[in-house]
């Protein structure tokens, strides 16, 4: 018999595995699911006893069969995992079903921890290919706190199983989980990949999960699962507070808000399930209050669109020399530069674009999807007409994306919708097709309802299809942008999309751009344009939209408006620096002044005299003060970043001209093997790069061979190295032995707060560095 | 609860800095409160003496070594204590240290003076509930000869990767960033206050102010 979800029926889960197996005398800790294969009797009993009590689904002993958990156990996930499906099938009935269990991996994933999405997609992957196979009639992914991990695991049983699957995350009462996930984000993210139904475990009592269920409830169509503790565990000897009548009583708001599957979580037995029976005995569904409506996110940062949302255009190489080079020479730090940005200006999304010939998107836009989400928490659009590239992006982003872009030709639906669909992404309509951007309105809102059709019938929701009227430039066929407003107002009126336009375009090729740029932003967003793609740098187009969000009600009681220009004041003007000199201005860590500063003095001065003459004796000036105890590391690391933005000044100004950047020299920095502590590493290649150093950063966890094939590779002379701890100091010795069985072996050297001068002589190391200013010292000796 | 500014300047090295880095740091401290809070669990065990050092009952755990040994040498209970900042604190310094590396070390050092402060919370409450008794000091593993290699088994008992989100890496580095775990001795007699002070700091050797002749008075 074949497990089916009916949205018309209450369903019951068990309750605790192991709160239970300690009821039985088992100590607490260890690896329970071993007992799968050590002592099945007692895991069949717990399963009894389950059904006995009503449950319809048990879960199998398999939470943490993964093969990291298993790991030095001497037994394999898939002995683990048969063995734990078979024994709770043994004891199914009619009408009784068994699911895998999955629980955490137990360490985290990249960006936090050193896991990489695509392992984690793998170790779950095993997983549930081995329940299927022992005969699970569905899949559960539970108590997960981290939303990347969690949609590893759900694309892995997705990919290589036919199960169904239910999936629950565990939050605290603020409504976040320990990796900061809302519960919006949660519920829009994981119904866009195809979860079967969701909702929450662990961590609190029924009575304290209620507002975080009925929130839930309103931000999904899925049925909803509610698995509580029972109540709050004493700290001292660990008892849980809560009663099993206490319990079941409890879950009624739950029942109220919408929820239809329960269970129960730590501190829970079979007499917690035979009272929830009892309470919800002759219960139905009650009705469900689904007010999703348009939305894009991270785990962090749920955007509704119920107003005017900006999307960001600069992530993006097309008329951008600097771009284009960061592209081609792989320099990711720059083009996350550029998103942050952005964010910082006051974007609500980011377009992200990465097409560039010699540029592989299938690589790079996984990539840089990452490394923008590393530091920057806006929703991304994905940027690409190679739907191998959107795909892997859509793979590795953290949340709902969008996806930039189709058009009305058949080709383009048929290639990406199915992967707009499978990701759960929402997806921008370009009106055109083969025979171009037609020239009326009327024809552009044909093409719109061609694609909303397609979009529909593979099951994407209206609220995910964004349309584009797209703007022409205005100088060259002018009467194009009525047609383009008109077209705007159409899809919106008529077709209730939400609708994009790109507005920089309108003013190629006039003067005064800018103006004619936010004049037709302002007259698109009163037509109906509710996500205009621009660059939100150029401060008069969000002063526009802010302006457009006071007049449209949308800034309640202007409170966004009044704090985004009560500081201004027009009478007064801004105060003369004049006297201000480059050197001051990197002492004081002044970065714009800085950049301002260097722009003027290239007029005079070419660019290496004003590194030698200029910026290096001001650095040197800092360091001084620094190395003496009157300057301290903020102040230090300051006045490198405005000499950064110096070096920005003088890198575009060279791109510009098509020649060579100044470069004075390579060296590579890595936190070693094992150390995940980065912070240290990071100073030091603040500090060098400013001095002009050119510093390519492994990154942190850097097995000894990474290291030294990079420097085999490009011919690096000097390799810095950092550990925190003294448990990865043999890492750091191993990777200082490797390096040295080169052809040329590169000079090192270490640092960080557990290596002395003692231990870098003993290790073989040629230098020590006390601090990031030695650093600099020891990369001139070597490098100059 | 917030952080203690002045003790996040000392971890900065600058104990003496200039105002506006003393606003600066004051004012970061402020921000950190304002969006995360330490998480902290902990749990009480019967101590059994034996020859590799005491033992924690039920928790299957032996705090080997001579450290722990003195430190516990008048207990007859003594709590496992673990703290964290959580992931948000770890984003949230990857976001600025990608924006500004000075704010960054700020921040940093903010939040390793934070998670001091969730364990002093976490102390105090341990010593209300139990108010005839004497609390040692709180140590560490890395802790003079207690080893590192017991983080895990102190997370696996405290159960701390569902309780709080905090989990131990192969070479016993608790992840996220600022996290501590400790070990604190019940007595029936008071105790005296052993372990602050340079001479049991692992950065005794490198450290600039205990160069300069000074010390950085934790």
């Amino acid at each position: 018999m074949q497990f089916d979800l009916s949205p018309n029926k209450l369903f019951l889960l068990d309750g605790a595995m192991g709160t239970v197996l300690q009821q039985k005398g088992l100590p607490p800790g260890g690896q329970p699911e071993l007992l799968n294969l050590t002592n099945p009797d007692l895991i069949r009993s717990v399963h009894r006893e389950y059904f006995e009590a009503g449950s319809q689904i048990v879960y199998a002993n398999t939470f943490g069969a993964n093969a990291l958990k298993l790991e030095g156990t001497g037994y394999t996930g898939q002995e683990v995992i048969t063995a734990g499906i078979h024994l709770a099938k043994a004891e199914a009935g009619p009408g009784q079903f068994v699911a895998l269990d999955i629980g955490p991996l137990g360490t985290l994933l990249e960006p936090m921890g050193s896991l990489s999405f695509y392992r984690a997609c793998e170790l779950f992957a095993d997983m549930a290919v081995y329940g299927e196979q022992a005969g699970a009639d569905l899949a559960v992914i539970e108590t997960m706190t981290d939303l990347y991990e969690t949609k590893a695991a759900l694309l892995a049983v997705k990919d290589f199983t036919n199960l169904p699957v239910l999936v629950t995350m565990s939050f605290d009462e603020g409504g976040r989980t320990f990796t900061g996930c809302t519960v919006a984000s949660m519920a829009r993210t994981l119904e866009g990949l195809g979860a079967d139904a969701i909702g929450l475990n662990c961590s609190l009592g029924p009575d304290r999960l209620a507002p975080l269920l009925k929130e839930l409830c309103e931000n999904t169509r899925l049925p909803v699962i509610a698995k509580p503790n029972a109540g709050l565990p004493d700290p001292v000897d660990g008892h849980y507070d809560m009663g099993p009548e206490a319990f079941a009583e409890a879950i009624l708001p739950a029942l109220e808000a919408g929820v239809t599957i329960f269970g129960g979580c730590c501190g829970t037995s079979p007499e917690y399930i035979r009272q929830l029976k009892r309470v919800l005995e002759g219960k139905s569904p009650y009705p469900r209050h689904y007010a999703g409506g348009s939305f894009v996110c991270t785990p962090t940062n749920p955007l509704r669109l119920d107003g005017v949302r900006v999307i960001g255009e600069r992530v993006n190489p097309t008329g951008k020399k600097r771009f284009q080079q960061a592209l081609l020479e792989d320099d990711l730090d720059y083009i996350l530069d550029v998103a942050i940005q952005q964010e910082d200006a006051g974007a609500d999304i980011l377009d992200v674009n990465v097409g560039f010939p010699g540029v592989d998107e299938t690589v790079m836009l996984p990539r840089v999807v990452q490394k923008i989400q590393s530091a920057v928490s806006l929703p991304l659009q994905l940027d690409s007409s190679n739907p191998d590239a959107l795909e892997a992006g859509l793979r590795v982003y953290n949340g709902k994306a969008a996806v930039n872009s189709v058009n009305g030709e058949p080709e383009s639906l048929e290639r990406i919708l199915p992967i707009v669909k499978k990701y759960g992404a929402s997806v921008v309509g370009l009106t055109l097709d083969k025979r171009g951007i037609p020239q009326t309105a009327e024809a552009r809102v044909a093409i719109a309802k061609r694609i909303w059709e397609a979009a529909s019938a593979l099951g994407i929701p209206s609220e995910d299809i964004w349309i584009d009227c797209l703007t022409l430039t205005v100088s060259a066929q002018q009467e194009q942008a009525a047609e383009t407003l008109k077209a705007v107002r159409a899809v919106r009126q008529e077709l209730g999309l939400q609708t994009v336009l790109g507005v920089s375009n309108i003013s190629f090729g006039l003067p005064n751009r800018g103006l004619i740029a936010q004049n037709f932003l302002v007259q698109a967003l009163a037509a109906g344009l509710t996500l205009p793609i621009l660059n939100p740098n150029q401060k008069e187009m969000l002063d526009a939209v802010s302006a457009f969000r006071v007049l449209s009600g949308e800034d309640v009681q202007c409170r966004d408006f009044i704090a985004r220009f009560s500081g201004e004041s027009p009478a007064v003007k801004p105060v003369q620096r004049a006297e201000m000199t480059l050197e001051d201005a990197i002492l004081k860590g002044l970065k714009t002044d800085a950049a301002k500063l260097a722009k003027a003095a290239l007029e005079t001065q070419d660019e290496l005299s004003l590194v030698e003459q200029r910026l290096i004796p001001a650095l040197d000036q800092v360091g001084e003060g620094y190395e003496k105890g009157r300057v301290f590391l903020p102040q230090l690391l300051s006045a490198a970043q405005a000499a950064q933005a110096v070096f920005e000044v003088i890198r575009a100004c060279i791109a510009e001209k098509g020649g060579t950047p100044v470069k004075k020299g390579k060296l590579i920095v890595a936190t070693v093997q094992g150390d995940i502590h980065d912070i240290g590493k990071n100073i030091v290649k603040t500090v060098l790069e400013n001095y002009g150093y050119e510093v390519l950063d492994l990154g942190r966890d850097v097995p000894p061979e990474t290291v030294v094939q990079a420097v085999a590779e490009q011919g690096i002379r000097l390799v810095g190295l950092s550990a925190l701890m003294t448990t990865t100091l043999p890492a750091m010795e191993q990777t200082v032995r490797q390096l040295r069985t080169l052809p040329e072996p590169p000079a090192t050297f270490v640092g960080g707060a557990v290596v002395t001068p003692d231990y870098a002589r003993q290790i073989g190391a040629d230098y020590y560095a006390k601090d990031a200013r030695q650093s600099v010292e020891i990369a001139r000796k070597v490098l100059e | 609860m917030k952080p203690d500014f002045e003790e996040a300047l000392r971890y900065l090295g600058a104990p003496n800095a200039p105002e506006n880095l003393r606003q600066q740091t004051a004012q970061m401290a402020e921000n950190l409160a304002a969006s995360i809070q330490p998480r902290y669990t902990y749990k009480v065990y019967d101590l059994e003496f034996l020859p590799m050092g005491p033992s924690l009952r039920g928790a299957g755990i032996v705090l080997i070594g001579a450290s722990a040994a003195k430190m516990l040498a008048e207990c007859t209970q003594a709590a496992l204590l673990a703290c964290t900042l959580g992931s948000p604190f770890d984003l949230r310094l990857s976001a600025l240290q990608a924006r500004d590396m000075a704010q960054a070390v700020v921040y940093d050092a903010c939040g390793s003076a934070f998670v001091e402060a969730g364990c002093d919370a976490a102390s105090a409450e341990l010593a209300a509930r139990f108010p005839n008794r004497y609390l040692t000091d709180r140590f560490s593993p890395g802790y003079g000869d207690l080893p590192l290699s017991l983080q895990p088994s102190i997370c696996t008992a405290l159960d701390t990767s569902r309780r709080l989100g905090l989990h131990v890496t192969e070479s016993f580095l608790l992840n996220p960033i600022k996290s501590v775990t400790a070990v604190i001795g019940l007595s029936d007699q008071p105790q005296k206050a052993r372990i602050r002070g340079c001479a049991y700091c692992h950065m005794r050797e490198t450290c600039a102010l205990r160069k300069g002749g000074k010390n950085c008075a934790i």
